[in-house]
């Protein structure tokens, strides 16, 4: 789906991987590594400044940049959900391409394990758990193939990212998404993932199958990471 | 009768400087050096404008009164400027901006026969005018400059959802705007009741007719409503897009945003 040809984009030092459709990755590592930049990458937030990105086997420079962050999906570390109802935000994106259906509303909070009544709540009198939630499904709203996530239980508590990782867990499976989630949280990466890229120093260390890679590391970056 | 203050009587102004002076001493502001230095600067300033004013009203309203708006346009587009620097053509679009806001009061004074083409009457009431729209564009430059930054997150997450930087930038446009006018639309409200308007009491200590000084005063008052309401909508719409470049990329630093200068 993905493929990545010697990307170079400071912090990033070229760094090659492919994602196929309906991957489940995670890609951890220590901070400062350069794990938000590779995911702004994928949606154009932010261009390589060396290599080649590949969507579909077509250069991403191919597509309308709108188009193809429609279809690359982004979920913050923070909400940043704007300022209205929880339906305001829901239709934003959709809007945006003349696509908004209100009877998806009521469909997108029940993926996120939301009531309807949340519909008509204005989004400042949400808790941090509610709010991430209205984040995801205002990204799923516009339908997207695939889903990058900037970790995004990282801001709430143990108990609210738990619930939010169950909430991934079912979308993921449910509507057959490719992912890319970014974490720092080992017990996320465990549970979350199926094929793991370590990076470090902008530099991919490790791309493996999890639990394996995280059993049994082969590069010692990776293993002082676990260790840390 | 008009006011007549003699250089004596004005001698006497001194108190009011040693009041702030004094405070500063007793304090320990270290305020003392420019309280002292802004007084002295200010007389001079207005006693050097008091004398141009007189050698400009004396010329033919259409030499003086182009020479006086043309360098009050020119300053006020390098002082409002200096919100901006960083943000490519600043100095092209304040200048045009305020140019056509000056333009359009103008033409709309003179067309129905609210102010007299003399420079007595023009070069004061355009002054007040640019002078306003230089301020509110400045501001509007430096709240919009502080809105991208604050709303650095939700820039990302609209146009991670496919919004055009247009329409990323809606809601600080909007906030924009909003905090330009909202100053202007209490002042407006409480004209009158809460403060008398300078130009008003001006006129009245000059011996006109209180109803004939707020006829001016209404014509001012409004002419700077709309002129500030302009200018600030006009170098917020010009502007935003240069927080992004032509990818649709937001440009999050202000380094980037001259780089990308350099590169137009």
């Amino acid at each position: 789906m993905f493929r990545f040809e010697n990307v170079s984009q400071p912090p990033l030092k070229n760094v090659n991987f492919t994602i196929e459709e309906q991957d489940k990755v995670i890609l951890f590592g220590p901070s400062g590594a350069g794990k938000s930049t590779l995911l702004f990458l994928f949606n154009r937030l932010t261009d390589p400044e060396e290599g080649a990105i590949y969507y579909k086997d077509k250069p991403i420079e191919d597509y309308s940049i709108t188009s193809l962050r429609k279809k690359v999906g982004l979920v913050l570390q923070s909400p940043n959900l704007f300022p209205g109802t929880v339906e305001d935000n829901l239709r934003y994106g959709p809007e945006l391409f003349d696509e908004w259906d209100e009877r998806e509303a009521k469909k997108l909070l029940e993926y996120v394990q939301l009531p309807n009544s949340f519909l008509d709540r204005e989004v400042d009198q949400l808790s941090g758990g509610e709010q991430q939630r209205v984040s995801l499904a205002r990204t799923l709203a516009n339908k997207p193939e695939m889903l990058l996530l900037d970790e995004p239980t990282s801001a709430l508590d143990n108990r609210t990212a738990e619930d939010i990782e169950e909430v991934l867990e079912c979308l993921i499976e449910d509507h057959k998404l490719t992912m890319l989630m970014v974490t720092h949280n080992l017990r996320q990466v465990r549970r979350l993932g199926d094929r793991g890229l370590f990076i470090s120093d902008g530099t991919l260390q490790e791309d493996g199958k999890i639990p394996d890679m995280l059993d049994n590391p082969s590069t010692k970056a990776l293993s002082n990471f676990l260790e840390e | 009768m008009s006011p007549e203050i003699s250089n004596q009587s004005l001698l006497f102004l001194v108190v009011f400087v040693i009041i702030p002076l004094s405070l500063s001493y007793f304090y320990q502001l270290g305020l003392s050096k420019d309280v002292l230095w802004s007084s002295i600067r200010g007389t001079v300033q207005l006693f050097a404008i008091g004398y141009v004013l007189t050698w400009l009203f004396d010329l033919p309203a259409e030499v003086g009164i182009p020479l006086m708006v043309g360098i009050m346009l020119i300053v006020a587009t390098f002082h409002a400027r200096q919100k901006g620097k960083e943000l490519p053509h600043i100095l092209p679009v304040i200048f045009a901006g305020l140019f056509v806001v000056e333009a359009s009061v103008l033409i709309m004074w003179l067309t129905f026969d609210m102010v007299k083409f003399t420079p007595s009457e023009v070069i004061p009431m355009s002054g007040m005018v640019i002078g306003n729209s230089m301020v509110a564009m400045g501001l509007s430059l430096e709240r919009m400059k502080s809105e991208f930054k604050q709303n650095n997150g939700r820039l990302l997450a609209a146009l991670s959802l496919g919004a055009e930087p247009k329409q990323a930038s809606h809601l600080i446009i909007r906030k924009t705007l909003n905090a330009a006018l909202i100053p202007n639309v209490d002042r407006i409200k409480t004209i009158g009741l809460v403060q008398l308007p300078g130009m008003m009491t001006g006129l009245i200590l000059g011996g006109v007719e209180p109803v004939m000084a707020i006829k001016y005063q209404l014509v001012i008052s409004l002419s700077i409503f709309s002129s500030v309401s302009i200018s600030a909508m006009f170098v917020t719409i010009a502007m935003y897009r240069y927080f992004f470049n032509e990818h649709k990329q937001l440009l999050d630093s202000e380094e980037e945003i001259e780089s990308q200068q350099q590169s137009h």
